[in-house]
């Protein structure tokens, strides 16, 4: 048992030349300080990454959904569940990922939104991080 | 002693599954690895969507675990250090599968990362299920030390 042990130490150790120059060099290597996720939420590159699999839901108030919006986004707040829910599910789909957003980080408009939608056994539920600042404000 | 074993055919055959065996998972890992080190930004926002480590060690092993992914299949691949590679393949199997175990039992809906973005879609349950076949390949392969 040694022997494994000990060529797996050397195996280990001969990693971190590589990595270490991708730590260095890549081209995409990650940054090193991130704000932490909370559970259930996602950040913009990631969510843009799914493509097209994407369902996206309007937390906010209806005036603000109409004054602007993510392209698709359909509407669906807790004021007006029981209308919009059902316009949502004629749209949804099992492999689709909900992403919930709202106005910002602070608001919990979309958090709320999420939960209901979890307990309602919509499965793949996300919150945006950032909401539609982060939307706004993307590269 | 089964009778089977016995067979003049059956050494052989046990010995060419062995290869075989050890040829799909020292190329099973270095794909991996590959195409984790093409992008190991977007690998550390996978790692850190499993909720289980702060981002810093998840930024590290982004850029460290691709790179022992890929030398522990070559090593595989090529019968050296093949003892150590034998072992840390089959530590980090029980390691990610024990990540995919707890993402699916917490019900997060995530995509498994294990392949960077080539599979950006096949969930956790899936690789689960293939990790946990992994492991047995992998036994099989410590059968011959």
């Amino acid at each position: 048992m040694g022997a494994f042990v000990r060529q797996a130490a050397w195996i280990l150790l001969a990693a971190l030349i590589p990595a270490s120059l991708t730590a260095a060099f890549h081209p995409r290597r990650p940054v090193w300080s991130q704000e932490t996720l909370a559970p259930g939420e996602e950040m913009l590159p990631t969510i843009l990454s799914w493509e097209g699999s994407v369902l996206w839901v309007d937390a906010r108030s209806a005036d603000e959904y109409g004054a602007e919006h993510v392209p698709g986004a359909i509407p669906l707040n807790l004021e007006s569940w029981d209308q919009l829910f059902p316009k949502f599910l004629d749209r949804w789909t099992p492999e689709k990922k909900v992403v919930v957003y709202c106005s910002a980080t602070t608001c919990e408009l979309s958090r709320e939104v999420a939960d209901r939608l979890r307990k309602s056994g919509i499965s793949s539920v996300f919150v945006l991080k950032g909401g539609w600042e982060a939307w706004k404000n993307r590269k | 002693m089964n009778s089977r074993l016995q067979h003049p055919a059956w050494p052989g055959l046990v010995k060419l599954s062995r290869v075989l065996a050890r040829i799909a998972l020292g190329l099973l890992f270095v794909f991996a690895g590959v195409t984790k080190a093409y992008d190991p930004g977007a690998f550390a926002i996978e790692v850190e969507r499993y909720h289980l480590i702060p981002w810093m060690l998840g930024a590290f092993l982004s850029v460290y675990l691709p790179w022992l992914e890929i030398l522990v299949g070559v090593l595989l691949l090529l019968k050296r250090f093949e003892q150590g590679a034998l072992l840390l393949i089959t530590c980090l199997l029980f390691v990610f599968t024990f990540a995919l175990a707890s993402a699916t039992f917490r019900g997060l809906g995530i995509d498994c990362g294990c392949f960077g973005k080539t599979f950006a879609t096949t969930g956790t349950i899936f690789p689960l299920v293939r990790n946990v076949l992994l492991l047995a390949l992998t036994g099989f392969l410590w059968l011959d030390f």
